[in-house]
């Protein structure tokens, strides 16, 4: 065998075995959610392992899973071999979670964490920047949220810090597309004043309740950060791809908003707290994953997807799923476990969505 | 061979003058897929070399932590091996020195950005 197959070969197995740990990582973490938000299927009921994942929900998919995709996009980006070894550390980190060896599942989570300290620095002195200093915030956040779970102070204290790692990466990438457009002078110090917030309020959670306002309203702010100064409001009035992502990320703000009040009405003592958390992690979060998929797996797995219209369903499924969840489940609990299901549903369709369009695409390139 | 640097050419070119059309047109093909601006609107091109063996593209990326360079790389190769003579290499070097800034867009893509 060459050199060059071996290298293709090994390339394979890695990227198979990345894609394996997503993919127990995500799905263990929504079988985990489904039991938690009362779902009757009788495939999650008397299983040890989603009894496992229902406890670890938070740990895995915000750590875990989405831990693992934000420390891959930036092994590759940086193109170190080491790199990979955070990725490695946070699927590790899901598997020990699932065994229900919370020590090891923290240490690794701990380890992961570090590691994507380290390559942050790297891209910092790569280049010096605002958006890559937001990066390596985003990587020490995740950092505190873990060394939080090792040393036994429970997922309650870790989450915020948690969240701070997907919310402050987002930031910091949308600051990036920012430069294209002529940025307003106040946007970057608005920003700064915004991430010194949402890390008061994260510092600030475990204690006492203005660390939770303080929270939400970082997360309010933020959502009108973006509406103000992201070029999506731009993009949206492009055709194909660049609509559909404006599509994904300015639905996703407006969650964001619904998540920051949210947040601080939970804080004051208000119900709603699969609101804020879910406002923020599929609203927001999930909605920028299914915009970025198209443009991300090319680079991460190396198959190209077919871009169409079809994209658009599973983004609306999420949506109008999480409306039922979030606002009408708050009065009715039978329709908050109807509405989480549907999330899943929605999220399964996204992964048929993007199957077919890889298959799409290698059938074109064949005609 | 002709390798004076051509006055209209949107980066620093140097090679046969017969090549370096088709050259920037091809780069035009490698977009930016969230903006859809190619990346010489996007001032991404530092400068292109072609003699009888290679070319060599020298470009940068607006960020150092985007995962998609690689992506971008491969594209440009793909691009500009269908309208290189069959035999000459393309080699793709990305630098961070000097360092992206939106000045380095093209006038049409700052109209488009706003």
């Amino acid at each position: 065998m060459t050199k060059a197959r071996q290298a293709t070969g090994l390339r394979l197995a890695a990227t198979a075995a990345f894609v394996l740990l997503v993919a127990v990582s995500l799905l263990s973490a929504v079988a985990g959610g489904l039991l938690r938000a009362g779902a009757s299927w009788s495939l999650l009921h008397g299983s040890v392992v989603v009894a496992q994942a229902a406890g670890a929900h938070a740990a895995l998919m915000l750590s875990g899973f989405l831990g693992m995709v934000i420390a891959i996009e930036r092994a590759v980006a940086v193109r170190l071999r080491w790199a990979f070894g955070a990725p490695v550390a946070a699927g590790l980190g899901s598997l020990a979670l699932l065994a229900g060896r919370f020590e090891v599942a923290a240490a690794l989570g701990t380890i992961a964490a570090l590691v994507s300290v380290a390559v942050h620095l790297v891209v910092l002195q790569r280049q010096r920047a605002p958006h890559t200093a937001l990066l390596l915030l985003a990587s020490c956040a995740w950092l505190v949220g873990n060394v939080l779970f090792a040393v036994g102070r429970g997922p309650a204290d870790a989450l915020p810090w948690w969240f701070t790692l997907p919310v402050l990466t987002i930031a910091a990438e949308r600051l990036e597309m920012t430069r294209l457009t002529r940025r307003h002078a106040v946007a970057m110090p608005v920003l700064v004043a915004i991430v010194a917030l949402l890390l008061a309020g994260a510092a600030l959670s475990s204690s006492t309740t203005i660390g939770g306002v303080l929270f939400g309203c970082a997360l309010l702010m933020l959502a009108l950060w973006f509406g103000t100064f992201d070029i999506a409001r731009r993009t949206l009035f492009a055709k194909g791809l660049p609509r559909y992502m404006a599509v994904c990320l300015l639905t996703g703000y407006a969650w964001l908003a619904v998540a920051g009040l949210a947040w601080m009405g939970v804080a004051l003592g208000c119900p709603g707290r699969d609101l804020a958390l879910h406002a923020l992690g599929l609203g927001f979060i999930v909605s920028m994953v299914m915009g970025h998929a198209p443009v991300i797996l090319p680079a991460v797995v190396r198959v190209k997807l077919l871009f169409g219209p079809w994209f658009y369903a599973p983004l609306l499924a999420l949506h109008a799923s999480l409306l039922l969840r979030v606002v009408v489940g708050i009065w009715e609990p039978a329709l908050r476990a109807i509405g989480a299901q549907l999330n899943a549903v929605a999220l399964l369709l996204f992964a048929i969505t993007v199957v077919l369009s890889a298959i799409a695409w290698g059938r074109r390139k064949a005609v | 061979m002709n390798t004076e640097a051509a006055a209209a050419c949107p980066f620093p070119y140097q090679g046969p003058q017969d090549l370096q059309e088709r050259i920037v047109s091809a780069l035009k093909q490698v977009v930016d897929p969230e903006v859809a601006l190619s990346v010489v609107d996007l001032g991404l091109i530092y400068g292109v070399e072609v003699d009888d063996e290679a070319a060599r593209v020298t470009m940068t990326m607006t960020s150092a932590a985007c995962p998609v360079t690689e992506v971008i790389m491969d594209d440009v190769e793909f691009e500009l091996e269908r309208v290189l003579p069959a035999g000459c290499m393309v080699e793709v070097n990305i630098v961070w020195e000097p360092a992206w800034s939106p000045e380095m867009m093209s006038e049409s893509a700052r109209r488009f950005m706003g």
